[in-house]
């Protein structure tokens, strides 16, 4: 079971959290420090209020709050025209402006306190002068800033439920990236949410907005280490405009992703092995195929693409600035798809010195030398197999048939759910993967790291023997582990302090 | 991105923060021992890829000034105002053994350089550790100051400042941020208008600072023990923001501020590259004005690789895979290895030397170096093994009398846990305590070096 936790958001949760209070969208990126990631995703608890990012956040709200517009709908209609001295008024803005902000009702102690920060900001000034110290403060409040699940009530056999309205935000966030709406505090206020059906009844509600969207394509790029795209370099021996490049390899991706999810609930055998992407026309000359209409699905099986792990992304950024990398390859399948753990060399005390380029021998025949060595072979005797598969794919995920003048040779091997699978190429792995039961449970146990920010082993096997009793269509889909797992009892317990 | 306001000849800077206890009462910050003795400023250095240890370990008689000696930048007078010979002490033989423990080596390996714990560790790097649990950053505008140069985010393999709770710390990659942070806050103008609107914003600035201590207290009531470390940190961090936010002056001379069209980009992979010589330049001399400045007395500078700066055009683009990862070393042992490649990494080395000698230069020049502990070390020795072993290490400055330099210590082959040089600067700084870092392997973490 998790332990209690104190989060703070992610940039982009910060954003959306400051977007709600103010009535208008925020832009932080700049302004703040990037997330801290943990088990590669960006929210998690690991994130912390530094010094620096609490100066940076100082200003950020400052500057926010001061363009405000007593107008927007999120605030009451008296606000436009009140006096400062306006008690009414004051009393309805502050609570309305802390409950968005708290993602709770505020109590009256919190109101008070947050009235005399009103006279402060109104002294000798305006109902907005005083509205704008309240934003000031909502927007830098540890209330507002950390997502808490510690838990309330009396512990029941070691572990504490999530109140209300730490389940109202831990779904909204979990699901959407998003604080809670009106309609999910309303279910909060009316105890609803102990239920896990209505849980996963509000979830479901939310799976509409783009919000949503969005969140599940930042859970794919991260999972699979394609948020990394922006931080590559290629050499220019392999293209140049690489940047621009790779903003069309994101598109790719993402449209793909939103493609699979809205018309198959993010199907894990789509994902992996659909036969088709959406490309985008900067793409079209890497992949061999003609330009086609912007939205529309390609099919790529007949140019060796089958889904993800094929996608000039994924494969750009597991690859070296000039050449392709099994190794990497072959790790970022069984590390992020299959859930494996493979320990890094200077672990075992093995010095590791890549093989230089030699215009004589092909990438394959220069990494061969690691099962020659028994010590590399522990390891690379599982990894390499995998990588080489994709040998047809270069530093940029472009087809090619040689390599240093040598036909590529694709041909490897992987054990999966407890099977040796002989395999023809990269087409022949990700049919198999897509298929499995092992990236079922890898994807089972991403999800619980992505809602939970962290890695946590024995919650997550907890949640892999749940999906166990799904249905298939459940399981195989992100759209059914996520309405499962906020349905599941480890999202809304936690173990008591 | 706002534009610095203009520089008054004679400007102030707010220091000397109230002290009084936070809200919560977590910690009480301890005051470093009376000055008197020993060091007053820490900072920290990260270099990139290893080193040609060929061509950095001193000849006979502390030579550091033969053909090609990665380390002819301390010995320098034309080019940095004197020679530094007598104020760096080379250290080989750290290995980053808690690391390796945990798992975390490799790139990660500068995750270890100044916490001496793996990647699960969660004390303080000892940075942090001076700043806020030793209280050398009590009532300074900004307890410490974590700088960077291409990357400003916290991941594993490109921080070395990590709060107490284990989390990296972002840095400061923009030279205008870092002057923002350090001078332009306290900038006060002559104009009426503009004192009075300072006056009432400090004034809504700690009705703010008070309003969420109050809140940080009441979370901290509630959370459990794990969570303390974060609520203590942002305790920490709001205190530093009163401390921005109040009055007091103290004088120093104004650093003009930086240029932003002299690095119209920042970010590493888009970009940046070719600004990056000018934003360490820029990095190295706003750091050492603040130490002046009394701004903060404790550092940490994360600096780049030449990777597509096509600053050196004796060296590849990409030096990262085309330099670092060929090197062929000779090994402690001697005999074999590529002459070539020593010399190519040696470049690499001997340029970040040069930014290690201008930041002793500026020092010298604020008459702050024989006061200060300058640390720089790679996260690996030999770069194309990724070695976590052998961790090629510099000792600058005058550590305010303790540390004897103009010598080359050599721990031996075996590997001596980088945890005893963080035992020894602890000590420097008046820590009576034997041991640094976490570790599933206590006996690595204590012990100390003799360096007088």
């Amino acid at each position: 079971m998790l332990a209690p936790a104190l989060r703070r958001l992610s940039v982009a949760e910060l954003e959306q959290s400051a977007s709600a209070v103010l009535g208008a969208a925020v832009d932080y990126r700049d302004a703040l420090p990037p997330d801290a990631r943990q088990a590669d995703f960006s929210r998690n608890i690991g994130q912390s209020v530094d010094s620096l990012t609490l100066r940076q956040l100082y200003d950020a709200t400052r500057t926010a709050s001061a363009s405000v517009t007593l107008d927007r709908v999120v605030f009451p209609g008296c606000a436009a025209r009140a006096q400062p001295s306006d008690a009414a008024c004051q009393h309805e803005t502050v609570a309305t402006l802390a409950q968005l902000a708290f993602r709770r009702a505020p109590s009256e102690a919190e109101l008070t306190r947050l009235l005399a920060l009103f006279n402060t900001g109104a002294e000798g000034g305006t109902f907005r002068d005083g509205v704008q110290l309240v934003l000031r403060a909502l927007l830098g409040s540890p209330q507002l800033l950390y997502e808490s699940t510690l838990g309330d009530g009396p512990p029941q056999a070691g572990a504490v439920r999530l109140s209300q309205s730490e389940l109202a935000s831990a779904l909204s966030y979990g699901i959407s990236g998003t604080p809670p709406d009106a309609e999910l505090l309303a279910a909060a206020a009316a105890g609803e949410l102990t239920s896990g059906s209505e849980r996963q009844k509000q979830a479901t509600r939310l799976l509409g907005r783009a919000e949503t969207l969005q969140l599940l394509q930042r859970f794919v790029e991260e999972w699979l280490g394609l948020e990394q795209l922006p931080q590559l370099a290629k050499a220019s021996s392999v293209v140049s405009g690489f940047p621009a490049l790779s903003r069309a390899m994101q598109q790719e991706t993402r449209s793909f992703v939103g493609d699979a999810l809205g018309s198959g609930g993010g199907d894990l055998t789509t994902l992996f092995a659909g036969g088709y992407s959406l490309v985008p026309d900067e793409l079209a000359p890497i992949y061999g195929i003609q330009p086609v209409a912007a939205g529309t699905r390609v099919s790529l099986r007949g140019v060796s693409r089958v889904g993800l792990l094929q996608q000039s992304s994924f494969l750009s950024v597991f690859a070296h600035e000039s050449e392709s990398a099994p190794v990497l390859r072959g790790k970022a399948v069984l590390v992020r798809v299959l859930c494996r753990s493979v320990p890094q060399p200077q672990e075992l005390g093995i010095n590791v010195v890549p093989p230089a380029p030699d215009p004589q021998s092909t990438t394959r025949a220069r990494f061969e030398r690691h099962v020659s060595d028994p010590l590399c072979a522990t390891c690379h005797s599982q990894l390499d197999p995998v990588g080489f598969t994709f040998e047809n794919f270069d530093a940029i995920g472009r087809l090619r048939a040689t390599d240093m003048g040598q036909a590529v040779d694709t041909h490897g091997s992987i054990s999966l759910d407890g099977a040796s699978l002989e395999l023809a190429d990269s087409v022949a792995l990700a049919d198999a993967i897509a298929h499995s039961e092992e990236l079922r449970s890898c994807a089972a146990r991403q999800v619980v790291r992505f809602a939970s920010g962290r890695s946590d082993p024995a919650a997550e096997a907890a949640f892999v023997e749940e999906t166990a009793h799904l249905p298939a269509s459940w399981r195989g889909t992100l759209l059914g582990l996520f309405l499962s797992y906020v349905n599941s009892d480890g999202f809304a317990w936690r173990s008591a302090p | 991105m706002s534009r610095s306001p203009a520089v008054s000849r004679r400007f102030a800077l707010t220091a000397l923060g109230a002290g009084a206890a936070w809200a919560l009462g977590l910690s009480e910050q301890r005051p470093v021992r009376a000055a008197s003795s020993g060091p007053r400023n820490f900072i920290g250095i990260y270099m990139p890829h290893g080193m040609a240890r060929e061509l950095w370990v001193p000849k006979p008689g502390f030579d550091i000034s033969y053909t090609d000696s990665v380390l002819s930048p301390f010995d320098d007078a034309v080019g940095f105002g004197q020679s530094f010979r007598e104020q760096i002490t080379t250290l080989e033989g750290l290995d980053l053994s808690t690391g390796m423990a945990a798992g975390t080596v490799g790139h990660d390996g500068s995750r270890v350089l100044l916490t001496g714990s793996g990647g699960n560790g969660r004390n303080a790097s000892i940075d942090q550790f001076l700043a806020l649990e030793q209280g050398l950053g009590q009532g300074l505008p900004l307890s410490s100051l974590v700088l960077g140069v291409g990357a400003a985010g916290p991941a594993l393999g490109t921080c070395i400042s990590y709060a107490k709770g284990g989390s990296a710390l972002p840095k400061i990659i923009d030279p205008e941020q870092t002057f923002q942070q350090c001078f332009a806050q306290w900038l006060v103008g002559n104009d009426p208008a503009a004192l009075a609107q300072a006056a009432a914003e400090r004034k809504r600035g700690k009705s703010l600072l008070d309003y969420w201590r109050v809140e940080i207290a009441a979370l901290a009531a509630r959370a459990p023990e794990s969570e303390r470390d974060k609520l203590e940190q942002h305790a920490n961090a709001l205190r530093e923001l009163e401390q921005r936010l109040d009055g007091g002056l103290a004088a120093c001379t104004p650093p003009t501020a930086p240029d932003p069209s002299q690095f119209p980009s920042l970010q590493a992979y888009q970009g940046g590259e070719p600004y990056f010589d000018t934003v360490t330049n820029l990095q190295i001399d706003l750091l050492a004005q603040a130490m002046a400045c009394g701004v903060t007395r404790v550092a940490t500078l994360f600096l780049s690789d030449l990777t597509r700066t096509h600053f050196d055009p004796q060296l590849p683009e990409d030096v990262h895979i085309d330099v670092a990862h060929r090197y062929d070393s000779k090994g402690r042992a001697g005999g074999g290895g590529n002459p070539s490649t020593w010399q190519a990494l040696g470049r690499q080395n001997r340029y970040t030397y040069s930014k290690i000698a201008r930041l002793m230069q500026r020092l010298s020049e604020r008459d702050l170096l024989r006061d200060s502990v300058i640390v720089a070390m790679s996260d690996m020795g030999d770069p194309a093994r990724h070695s976590s072993r052998q961790i090629p290490t510099l000792l600058a400055g005058g550590w305010g009398g303790l540390l004897k330099g103009g010598r080359h210590i050599d721990l031996g082959a075996t590997g001596t846990p980088n945890n005893r040089l963080l035992v020894s600067i602890q000590q420097a700084f008046g820590v009576n305590s034997d041991s640094f870092g976490q570790s599933s392997d206590p006996s690595l973490l204590s012990g100390s070096l003799d360096l007088t």
